[in-house]
């Protein structure tokens, strides 16, 4: 296949050689200046810049841009190039081992639902041709064309199911867009490539800042030629975001909180660094495990939790919890904690499809500074006067 | 070493009481030793029933190490006792508590209310949505009884204990196809929750959930208690049994309600535990040099309590604030444990068929 890829590449550049001289507008102007090289003629956004997030880059180069993933699956040891050359662009000479994608795509098969917002955003949810699996999907809209058939399930993804390689070949669409594990078995990927499908592989899951998880939506842009739209999207969030935070600044005195519920005597605690540990300090909450480093959740000893914890003044992101009882009838000892006596235990899980998909999943990971609102509404709600609860929900 | 030779019962009072005595030390220490820090004299006071310096150290040991202790012993002696039941009854060294399907039945409970109640939509779970409130608890426990009713209806009519292990393993197979298929269309969140189960655990066990895991199992003991002389007897073969008045098919039919029960409890609070069933039995008759199961019974417990006990242990990780799942400690360090003890006794001769 990488041969035929390679020819097709080859055969390219002649023809688009040969072309150049009636091609004027797209010859490339560089100015050495200037630093990044546009091309006038077609319209390329203005140069979008990528401020928080730590898995990917973006750079434009002779009128194509580079996208490159950093970490595309956790302790992956090299990085995956992607080069989306705009039509009417000259693509790269020697793209090497980096996949060539012209942009814009007019179609796509996402095999995540993080994508569906950013998508949404900037009105591409149309070209969403297929997805891995729709049962546990929040999005209406995705839920209804899935239904009656608009968009076909071909597993593969996070869904963990087996990809339906013909139904893929049959569909042909411009982009498939999945995360990755690095095991090979498991990873749908290769085999697409295999196939001669384009993949791009997405690992916003590896981002551990909200604002970096949500600033993967110009990742997704990029290949619409979007990502302006998106950036300026991303840019107002982001401001609402750190408006928020500065709200916090300095609370006193801070309200002590934690995550997660026991499982058989293990407590996953998530380390100081990781995606909810941040949120919750950006609430300006004390977060009762800022001595754990890292970003993953680490298996506790249930006794060290209520050590620590039974005192707390609140108790978040329960599990599949819905109300105080059923909390209860996991584990009598629940009952214990502080924050359960005082009624002071919320869930992520306001927002939740008829089979149990959470909106907070989903539009969460896009609109991290409604998360944070949320949040500061539970720890502090006299400093938000009109925010009512979104996501989460209060146990009662 | 003599070998094949049941001890002297003045040989056997001392090593039972020399476990008995272990049992109590590390039982003991068990209390001592976990992940939170509290100090050695905080836990002789809270155990006396005075109070303590922080009151969240009175509640960790009460709720936490104290019913966690008991249940890694109730366990640990169940399902050895079980193991020792399906190994006389089937003659097999391999035999295992959950030979004939109870952990299978248990696993699809668990299954069914961890993976199935997102799948409330699905048409062949439709109605099933109401299990989605049970505890895992009780959805292991219907799970076990499930398995456990057919064992005892199909233990009652098979004739041949061959016969039985077929059904018992394809009961296994069958179940094990159905939790597949419900991993498959499940959510992965549920997925680990489910996988986490599967990890097993004695910390799960509450006080109200003590209640009933403890009557259980005494009740399978004391059925075991009226078995010692059938099981010596089955260890010759089904057929010297009949010859020596047995009916055979009576006693299988009690010594699967035992086991079921044993093993069945076992599964349903702390999830499926493996390795302790199978081992402790051998260990058993290679230290006590015996086969007789009124010297077994007793220390077949002992060890198995011991055992899960110490694997409660070093699973809690003392000092660090971690903790490690249960199957790991009793596989991993037990497995070369056991077989260091076989091979440097066993010099050719088998205790296992007298």
């Amino acid at each position: 296949m990488k041969k035929i890829f390679l020819i097709g590449c080859i055969l390219m550049i002649v023809i688009l050689a040969a072309c150049e001289p009636l091609q004027t507008p797209t010859e490339v102007i560089s100015d050495a200046t200037a630093g990044p090289i546009y091309v006038p003629a077609t319209d390329l956004p203005a140069e979008v810049h990528i401020d928080y997030a730590q898995n990917f880059t973006l750079e434009y180069q002779d009128g194509y841009k580079i996208l490159t993933v950093t970490q595309p699956w956790p302790g992956a040891t090299q990085s995956y190039t992607y080069f989306l050359v705009p039509e009417g662009v000259q693509p790269p000479a020697n793209p090497g081992s980096a996949q060539v994608i012209s942009t814009p795509i007019d179609s796509i098969v996402t095999m995540s639902t993080t994508y569906f917002t950013f998508l949404e955003d900037i009105g591409q949810l149309d070209t969403i041709k297929a997805v891995d699996d729709a049962t546990y999907v929040y999005n209406e809209t995705i839920r209804s064309w899935a239904d009656s058939g608009q968009i076909k399930v071909v597993g593969g993804g996070s869904s963990g199911n087996e990809v339906d390689l013909e139904a893929l070949l049959e569909l042909q669409p411009d982009l498939i867009m999945t995360s990755a594990s690095g095991i090979a078995d498991m990873d749908v990927h290769p085999r697409l490539l295999e196939a001669g499908l384009p993949v791009v592989i997405n690992a916003d899951y590896l981002e551990t800042t909200p604002l970096g998880r949500a600033e993967w939506g110009k990742f997704i842009a990029a290949f619409y030629n979007e990502e302006a739209r998106a950036s300026q999207i991303f840019d107002e969030m982001a401001a609402r975001y750190q408006a928020l935070k500065t709200l916090t600044e300095g609370v006193q005195p801070k309200v002590t909180a934690f995550v997660n519920s026991d499982y058989q005597g293990t407590w996953y605690m998530p380390g100081k660094e990781s995606y909810p540990a941040i949120l919750l300090q950006d609430a300006g909450a004390d977060y009762l495990w800022q001595d754990l480093e890292g970003s993953s959740a680490l298996p506790l000893s249930t006794e060290v939790v209520f050590e620590r914890a039974r005192n707390a003044d609140f108790w978040l992101n329960v599990g599949f919890a819905t109300d105080l009882a059923s909390l209860q009838a996991m584990d009598e000892r629940y009952a214990d904690f502080k924050a359960f006596q005082n009624g002071q235990v919320y869930n992520f899980n306001a927002r939740a499809s008829e089979n149990g998909g959470l909106d907070y999943y989903e539009s969460g990971v896009a609109r991290p500074d409604v998360v944070l609102a949320d949040l500061i509404e539970i720890f502090y709600p006299e400093l938000q006067p009109d925010h009512a609860l979104y996501y989460y929900q209060q146990l009662r | 070493m003599d070998d094949s030779t049941p001890l002297p019962a003045r040989k056997t009072w001392p090593a039972l009481l020399g476990l008995a005595g272990l049992l109590v030390l590390v039982f003991c220490a068990s209390l001592l030793l976990g992940s939170a820090r509290i100090p050695v004299v905080q836990i002789l006071r809270i155990l006396t029933g005075q109070p303590a310096a922080n009151q969240n150290w009175t509640y960790i040991i009460l709720n936490f190490r104290l019913v966690r202790s008991l249940t890694a012993l109730l366990a640990g002696a169940a399902l050895a006792w079980a193991g020792l039941q399906m190994q006389t009854l089937f003659r097999n060294p391999l035999a295992d508590p959950f030979i004939l399907g109870i952990n299978s039945g248990a696993s699809f409970g668990v299954a069914l209310v961890v993976l199935g109640s997102g799948l409330a939509g699905a048409s062949f779970l439709a109605g099933l949505g109401v299990l989605g409130d049970l505890s895992l608890a009780v959805a292991a426990s219907l799970g076990a009884a499930l398995a456990l009713g057919i064992i005892m209806l199909v233990g009652r009519r098979v004739r041949s204990n061959t016969t039985l292990l077929i059904l018992g393993l394809m009961f296994g197979y069958a179940t094990s196809a159905l939790v597949s298929l419900l991993i498959y269309f499940s959510a992965p969140e549920r997925i680990q929750a489910y996988t986490l189960w599967s990890y097993g655990s004695f910390s799960g066990v509450t006080w109200s959930q003590m209640r009933v895991m403890l009557p259980v199992i005494l009740l399978g003991l004391l059925v075991l208690l009226a078995l010692p002389n059938v099981l010596n007897v089955l260890l010759l073969g089904e057929d010297y049994a009949k010859t020596m008045g047995l009916n055979a098919n009576r006693a299988r039919v009690f010594i699967l309600l035992s086991a079921s029960l044993l093993a069945g409890t076992v599964t349903a609070f702390c999830g499926p535990i493996g390795f302790l069933g199978v081992a402790v039995p051998h260990l058993a008759r290679n230290l006590l040099h015996t086969a007789d199961h009124k010297v077994l019974i007793p220390a077949v417990g002992l060890m198995g309590a011991i055992a899960a006990v110490l694997a409660d242990i070093f699973a809690q990780l003392p000092g660090a604030q971690f903790v490690l799942p249960i199957n790991v400690v009793t596989s991993l360090f037990g497995a070369p444990f056991v077989l260091w003890i076989i091979l440097r006794q066993r010099k050719g001769g088998t205790t296992f068929s007298v």
